[in-house]
């Protein structure tokens, strides 16, 4: 039972973690997952990378929108950036370890370009800037042939590392899973770093960080860049993930999904992003399986598959909102604090 | 104890046999996407006709066990379906639906050597070369639009010059994939192409291509969406009051087409690869009496008949593979390759596969609307010329 | 020329319905600060609905109608009681995502009742098309044009003269001050929603009566009238209406002439690219408010 820390150093309150115990659980856990692709079927193991590469996507997204406050509906977009980049670079022959930080750095700077018009919008007014990014992205997509393969799409060959060719879910596995942990610990960190604290200044007030010294249209921009690499390193394994890549795969729909994800899990937190993107991977599986499960009863259930996948996260989304606006990292730590502090309530 | 013991063991052992006794077949079908308006009443048709089959024997004994989902026409959801069909759910054959994803699929289909039997009659999927693993039930799209374009030519009346044709295509696989065969067929008949407009996948209004067509003075257009697109493109014309003559292709020209459309069909013709519903041929006895006795209420209509044709066909690919002990991917595949003039009972033409050929036939009915209703036109015989394969 | 005309009426008649549909986002953002992704969702529940009445009730048009708006005005109070009461005073970021999800539910729910089959609308009024100078115009539009202009003058006047109106405009202006002169703010939400609501289940079924059936895409609508609201004013009804007209004739004239260049597509992104410029240069659009912002 603990109840309450006790630190004598400046290092051991900024650490991540608060106890050490926290620290053991955690290698523990991520031992457990290493163990994941031995027994699950190769079907869960594409939920499973699937929802690797949604946490890092979501990160990303959190970074700009949860900490430094920036509203942003363009996160398909960036996907597709990195996505067709690793794609193209792959079909050229460039290696894996090359082509995913490049396909990052070429959406960081696609991603600066659109953060722009932050310097003179807020709120809404950059939603609807990044919205029409997302649409622009999609008609150049759709539209340059050459590079993208237009409305056909283009394959992806399987990555390689020194000859070991990673062309199954079982393997790709293995460096989905160690990427999202890299791309979290540095996320974790960054917050206890200057740059990161610029960011949730602006997104507290940014008027009274500007006058304090933070540059804020560069940290924006930062901010922009930073994201942008997060989610187009997550298009880039996505791209080797899904192997056939097309417009179709980066509609709206994933950009809200990524909101849905960090509001979910909580705005502002790297716990969060993860449980937000994991839960939201996992609601239309669990669907599917209640529905495969259900329609000997009811046959038309499987038509009514996909209505029941919006009406779902739409009601998830709505409830979340109004009954838990923190999200899910809010309620762990209430749910954690409980078992910590028992019997005490606080 | 020991009845309890043996009991048990029995049900297992019977459950076990039942189970070896089933053939899974996978089906991907498109209920919610934009190309659900056909989609839905063909997925019926293959379901009550797994279902007809199943009543009248199976495949020698054994039950078809169909594993349906539905793909809303979103390339990644046919990616993931197929991953856990042949991943989780181990089925031999996979009964499919639209032209993006099935040729997305192909180069994997190939791979894990599963016999894809798709609802899309695209041409690139007709070269064994290429996709030994592909196959479908009808004339190609290309096939379909050369014959319209013969069709035209006949039609036109005015010998001093050319007829001149635009073509109406949605910005996707299923679009474009006649169009190249078209643009050269136009050459050849002496068929003058004048314009070629792009709609996106899902359109509510056609009139800024419409008006560009009308610039460029076409006579004839063909539409290459589906029905809901087609009835929109119509009504649009009809308000502009263009002259144009407008075609459609196999997913664009059914029943439902006059009912949307209204009096914007009348003379609109188009490929029809099976009969409409209820028509009088041998073969649609059976269809009519299923669907009298399990949904009487039901209106069905030419895909309905389509998805009805892909189970006659690949259920006897099954049959044949089985009795020859073979049943799996290559065994399957092997069988669909033994059927020769395979008759369907006049529902549509036969088929026939070939090792080197996939072509399952070249016979091309044109269909035209005549006060409401879809009316027999003409039907031409395509040629099997071997350069057309595969375009 | 000819061409040109042509796509600029066509154009301008469009544009009608994306005004009917931007003046329900303008006159909830208006009173209550909330911008509503659900609009286009409540444009697809009208046509639906008043199909629903029309063909399966048989209950003639007018009626039906009136049927549908009664149905629209509850939807509107009901969303704005359940749904957006509670969301009072939380960040914009979760307004949006609320109405996001409102509109997967809505959608949804369509879906699930009634598929996603186009049915076939009951013609309001006929096909063949009025002839306006050399150009043939369909009916319909005509139709929407005269509505949209007889909705302008109405909401102009309504939100001058009529009390309530004018109770709005003061709830948008500060609604602790609104509070205190005695408006029940409560009200004034129910109402601003259920008349957006009204007004998009009217552009609805225009929209469906004009292109003869109902089907989800529809509701794509409300993403197109994004633009619309920004080029002309998040709170401004002239500018819905003018933003609306400019808006199609863009998307018409972008799509006529460019769409051959590029080969197809220029007609759905050319709004966006005209959302981004306006938003650099005049981000409060033509005729919106401009906020000056103080520490």
């Amino acid at each position: 039972m603990l109840s309450g820390e006790f630190h004598t150093s400046y290092a051991g309150d900024m650490g991540i973690f608060e106890t050490r115990r926290a620290g053991w659980l955690l290698a523990a856990f991520i031992v457990a997952l290493f163990a994941i692709p031995f027994v699950a079927g190769s079907y869960w193991l594409d939920v499973a990378n699937r929802a690797a590469i949604a946490v890092i996507a979501a990160t990303g997204l959190n970074i700009l929108t949860g900490f430094t406050g920036q509203i942003s509906l363009g996160n398909a977009a960036f996907l597709a950036v990195g996505a067709y980049t690793t794609a193209f670079l792959a079909n050229h022959g460039v290696p894996f370890l090359f082509a995913c930080p490049l396909a990052g750095i070429v959406t960081a700077l696609a991603g600066m370009v659109f953060g722009i018009p932050s310097l003179r919008l807020k709120g809404l007014y950059l939603a609807m800037a990044t919205l029409a990014a997302h649409f622009i992205i999609e008609f150049t997509s759709s539209h340059w042939e050459a590079v993208t393969g237009g409305v056909a799409g283009t394959s992806v060959p399987s990555p390689r590392i020194l000859g070991f060719d990673f062309s199954d879910d079982r393997r790709l596995f293995f460096l989905i899973v160690p990427a999202c942990i890299a791309h979290l610990y540095f996320a974790k960190n960054l917050f206890r770093t200057r740059v990161g604290k610029a960011f949730v200044a602006i997104r507290d007030q940014d008027i009274s960080a500007e006058v304090m010294g933070v540059d804020v249209f560069r940290y924006k921009l930062l901010s922009f860049a930073v994201s942008s690499f997060y989610v187009g390193v997550a298009g880039s394994l996505l791209a080797y993930q899904a192997r056939i890549i097309s417009p179709e795969n980066f509609p709206l729909g994933v950009a809200i999904d990524h909101l849905g994800m960090i509001i979910i899990g909580g705005l502002g937190s790297v716990l969060g992003s993860i449980l937000g993107a994991v839960f939201l991977t996992l609601l239309p599986e669990v669907l599917r399986l209640a529905t495969s499960a259900l329609s000997g009863s009811f046959p038309h259930l499987v038509q009514l598959f996909t209505p029941l996948k919006g009406a779902v996260f739409g009601l998830t989304i709505v409830l979340f909102l109004i009954f838990e606006p923190d999200g899910l990292a809010d309620l762990w730590r209430r749910v954690r604090n409980w078992f910590r502090l028992y019997p005490f309530s606080y | 104890m020991k009845l309890i013991s043996s009991a048990l063991l029995v049900l297992c052992l019977a459950a076990s046999a039942q189970a070896q006794q089933e053939i899974k077949v996978g089906g991907i079908f498109d209920l919610t996407g934009i190309t659900s308006d056909v989609g839905k009443p063909y997925a019926q048709g293959v379901r009550d006709a797994v279902a007809w089959t199943n009543e009248n024997g199976g495949i020698n004994g054994k039950k078809i066990r169909l594993v349906d989902v539905d793909y809303g026409y979103k390339i990644p959801e046919a990616v993931a379906a197929y991953k856990r069909m042949t991943g989780d759910e181990k089925v031999i054959m996979i009964n499919g639906w639209g032209t993006g994803d099935t040729e997305g699929l192909k180069v994997q289909v190939n791979q894990d050597k599963i016999p894809y039997v798709s609802a899309s009659f695209s041409a690139h999927l007709t070269d064994p070369a290429k996709t030994p693993y592909n196959f479908f039930v009808g004339p190609t799209y290309s096939d379909g639009l050369r014959a319209w374009l013969r069709w035209v030519k006949e039609d036109f009346k005015d010998k001093s010059r050319n007829p001149k044709v635009a073509f109406f295509y949605g910005d996707n696989a299923y679009g474009k994939s006649p169009i190249e065969a078209g643009r050269r067929f136009c050459k050849e008949a002496g068929i003058d192409l004048v314009d070629e407009e792009i709609v996106p996948g899902a359109f509510q209004d056609a009139t800024s291509q419409l008006l560009n067509m009308k610039q460029k003075g076409a006579d004839y257009a063909y539409v290459n969406v589906t029905t809901t697109g087609v009835s929109t493109i119509l009504r649009d014309a009809k308000k502009l009051g263009l002259p144009t003559k407008f075609g459609s292709n196999p997913y664009g020209f059914g029943e439902s087409l006059p009912q949307v459309a209204k009096e914007a069909a009348e003379g609109v013709t188009g490929v029809m690869v099976d009969v409409p519903f209820g028509e009088d041929v041998p073969g649609m006895k059976r269809l009519v009496d299923f669907h009298k006795k399990n949904h009487p209420d039901d209106t069905h209509d030419t895909f309905y008949v389509r998805g009805w044709t892909y189970v006659l066909v690949w259920s006897e690919a099954l049959k044949r593979s089985d009795k020859a002990g073979k049943l799996n991917g290559e065994g399957v595949k092997a069988a669909f390759e033994t059927l020769k003039d395979f008759d369907l009972g006049g529902l549509t033409a036969p088929v026939t596969y070939t090792s080197s050929d996939h072509r399952p036939t070249t016979t091309v009915n044109i269909y035209q609307i005549k006060n409401g209703k879809v009316t027999k036109a003409k039907q031409y015989e395509m040629e099997r010329k071997p350069e057309w394969l595969g375009l | 020329m000819e061409l040109f005309l042509q796509l600029l009426i066509n154009g301008l008649v469009v544009g009608c319905i994306y005004s009917l549909v931007a003046l329900g986002f303008v006159i909830i953002y208006k009173s209550s600060g909330i911008l509503n992704f659900a609009q286009g969702e409540f444009l697809l529940l009208g046509a639906y609905v008043f199909l629903a009445i029309v063909a399966q009730a048989n209950v003639p048009v007018v009626p039906a109608l009136l049927l549908t708006f009664g149905f629209s005005t509850l939807l509107g109070l009901v969303l704005e009681r359940v749904v957006l009461r509670p969301l009072i005073g939380e960040p914009i970021i979760s307004v949006i995502m609320v109405t996001l999800g409102l509109s997967s539910i809505l959608r949804a729910i369509v879906q699930g009742i009634w598929g996603t089959d186009t049915r076939p609308m009951h013609a309001v009024f006929s096909l063949e098309p009025i002839q306006i100078g050399p150009l043939p115009v369909a009916r319909g539009y005509l139709y929407s044009a005269a509505s949209v202009a007889v909705l302008l003058v109405a909401l102009t006047l309504f939100f001058k003269y009529a009390r309530p109106g004018i109770a709005m405009r003061a709830t948008a202006d500060s609604q602790q001050v609104s509070l205190s002169m005695g408006i029940s703010v409560r009200r004034i939400f129910a109402l601003s929603w259920s008349i957006a609501a009204v007004v998009s289940a009217a552009g609805g079924v225009l929209l469906a009566t004009m292109r003869g059936g109902v089907d989800g895409s529809l509701a794509v609508l409300g993403l197109k009238t994004l633009p619309v609201v920004i080029v002309g004013g998040l709170d401004s009804i002239g500018g819905a209406i003018l933003g609306g007209l400019l808006v199609g004739v863009l998307e018409n004239l972008a799509g006529g002439y460019l769409d051959p260049i590029f080969g197809g597509g220029v007609k759905e992104v050319a709004p966006f690219v005209a959302l981004v410029l306006i938003l650099m240069i005049r981000p409060y659009g033509l005729f919106g408010k401009v906020r000056i912002e103080r520490v």
